[in-house]
């Protein structure tokens, strides 16, 4: 087994994201993955990624380039969906996508890229740490409109 | 990203709209109802896209390694007049999908769709207008007597029928028609905007990083409702149907193929620093590369028919009806959509005119093959006039009355004098021009 190829995210990685997902999550979602897909293929193709093994995806990162959220004016590259084939985890993939999508920030202008983290998902505070990101002093709030209802 | 943003000179920017009036009249209606449909996405400009910060040297070819090119008239004129014929080619093809897409556009069932063909058209303008731009912005003497006005005004008279490429020159019959388009034909333009993307003339590869970002929505454009047709069509629906989308696969698969050029050539295009791949091995990535997207539309039909199946075992199904040819829990070969053989209803290139079946097989008798095109085709491309000059033509090769290289070499272009009825949205053809098609000029090298 050679070492995985990473490339910009093609139209016809979609079956290939939506059974990486299904792997992950137990769930079959092909419509949820079709409209994030049309999304970033309007928007900004070039910041999403694929690992691709032998012509195999193992690994997707998507994200895009964007200004004005939260007050925050400058463009700034967002890092917002990422998936590793569970039997392809400890082979780097996951960094050498984010290295990938941070040369494609910096080369489009971004002086800084953002994520949001789910503190109750294992190991992707830590992966994001170790590329070099620390936590931010602006902070998600949520409220659950059905409880206050 | 970082770009440049110029419009072409008045004048010519001025006809590009008129001509968009004629060709491209719901502009306004996108532009009015760009935010229910594209939300946050930026607002669409007709302007010409100048990529900053690319490559300055010659990235393949025999010059590799050389300052790229910033004016033709500094290029070898053989160079540069690939080149030349390269960019009419793209602004040909550009503005004649907008006419082909017209011609069905009010045709969608499904108001998102619709939309979608009519954002994707719109860009289209927008690349022809790109390649307008390269045309005026530089001085083509050394390799054309025609001026740039000539140039931009012969590019946007052509009508469907006289457009450089075969796939630009056939009608569409239905919306099938816009979707297939966009998924089969727009996957070869990629093709070509990537191989662009490394010109040896640096003005070309400027110009495709922003045309690639948006050819991707294009192909979303064809891929997406193909998907959708395909898990309806699992769940009953009859609106369009597999079969449906099989006869249009066979209907421009092989056009898309062609639009590659002769499997012989290309190394004139590689030595020059044009393009990084010949001919053949780029058709090559093309056709696996629609393999994978049916093999992805046929998971969905499986997984819509037979919801209780995991993905493995939908794999496995698909897997055993592909070699067998037997039904597999009720669903059979015929259900599923497949991709035709490579060689199938060719016209151009090695196999033109060679009586090769969809599944690769190959016929000795004239009529059983055209049978069997009568069984793959949609019955409305049969019954025009397209069809009908290459039944004709094939006629004469099986008579022998003509070599298959001349055959291919001298396919009738169909020319349309009096253009579309612009009420009933019908083609009128008038009356027909033999001419050699120069299509393939610059490809076939």
């Amino acid at each position: 087994m050679g070492e995985a190829t990473i490339r910009q995210l093609e139209d016809t990685d979609l079956g290939a994201i939506v059974a990486l997902d299904e792997k992950i999550s137990g769930r079959y979602r092909p419509e949820v993955w079709e409209d994030r897909l049309n999304y970033y293929f309007r928007r900004d193709p070039e910041a999403c990624v694929v690992a691709d093994l032998d012509g195999d995806v193992v690994g997707f990162m998507m994200g895009e380039l964007r200004g004005g959220e939260f007050g925050l004016e400058e463009t700034t590259g967002w890092i917002e969906v990422m998936g590793v084939d569970p039997d392809a985890r400890g082979q780097s993939i996951g960094r050498r996508l984010a290295e990938e999508m941070l040369a494609h920030f910096r080369q489009s202008g971004a002086h800084s890229v953002r994520t949001l983290v789910d503190e109750g998902m294992e190991g992707i505070g830590e992966f994001f740490s170790a590329l070099g990101f620390s936590r931010s002093p602006i902070i998600a709030f949520a409220m659950d409109l059905e409880a206050t209802r | 990203m970082k770009y440049r943003t110029t419009n072409i000179p008045e004048k010519y920017h001025s006809a590009v709209l008129k001509w968009s009036e004629t060709y491209l009249p719901d502009i306004d209606l996108l532009l009015d109802k760009w935010e229910k449909f594209f939300p946050r996405d930026a607002k669409y400009r007709l302007c010409a896209f100048r990529e900053l910060g690319m490559c300055d040297e010659i990235e393949c070819g025999a010059m590799k390694g050389r300052p790229k090119f910033t004016r033709s008239d500094a290029m070898e004129p053989e160079q540069a007049s690939h080149l030349l014929a390269a960019i009419r080619a793209q602004a040909s093809t550009e503005f004649g999908s907008i006419q082909q897409h017209q011609l069905t556009l009010a045709r969608a069932q499904e108001e998102e769709e619709q939309f979608w063909v009519l954002r994707m058209m719109a860009e289209e303008l927008r690349h022809g207008y790109q390649m307008l731009h390269l045309l005026l912005e530089d001085d083509w003497s050394q390799v054309s007597n025609e001026s740039g006005e000539d140039m931009v005004e012969e590019i946007l008279s052509m009508k469907t029928g006289s457009h450089i490429l075969g796939a630009f020159n056939i009608d569409f019959d239905s919306f099938v028609d816009n979707v297939v388009f966009c998924a089969l034909i727009d996957r070869v333009g990629k093709y070509q905007l990537s191989m662009q993307k490394v010109s040896a003339y640096k003005p070309m590869a400027e110009s495709m990083p922003q045309m690639l970002r948006e050819e991707a929505f294009h192909l979303a454009t064809g891929v997406v409702p193909m998907r959708r047709w395909a898990e309806k069509a699992a769940r009953g629906d009859v609106t369009v149907t597999m079969d449906d989308m099989q006869r249009a696969i066979n209907k421009w698969l092989p056009r898309g193929l062609e639009m590659f050029g002769d499997e012989r050539g290309g190394g004139t295009n590689v030595r020059y620093g044009l393009k990084p791949m010949k001919n053949a091995e780029a058709q090559e990535q093309y056709y696996q590369e629609v393999v994978k997207l049916i093999r992805d539309i046929n998971m969905r039909y499986i997984r819509a028919r037979l919801s209780e199946l995991s993905l493995t075992e939908a794999e496995k199904i698909l897997e055993q009806v592909e070699a067998d040819g037997e039904p597999v829990r009720g669903i059979g070969p015929q259900d599923l959509l497949r991709v035709p053989h490579i060689e199938f209803f060719r016209r151009r290139g090695v196999p033109a005119f060679r009586m090769i079946g969809t599944g690769g097989e190959e016929y000795a008798d004239r009529s059983a093959y055209l049978a069997h095109l009568s069984r793959s085709l949609p019955s409305a491309y049969r019954s025009g006039r397209d069809f009908k000059t290459y039944v004709a033509t094939l006629g004469k090769v099986v008579e022998g009355e003509m070599a298959r290289e001349e055959a291919a070499r001298e396919m009738p272009s169909l020319r349309r004098v009096a253009g579309v009825c612009p009420c009933s949205r019908s083609v009128r053809w008038m009356s027909e021009q033999t001419r050699p098609d120069n299509a393939l000029t610059t490809s076939e090298q």
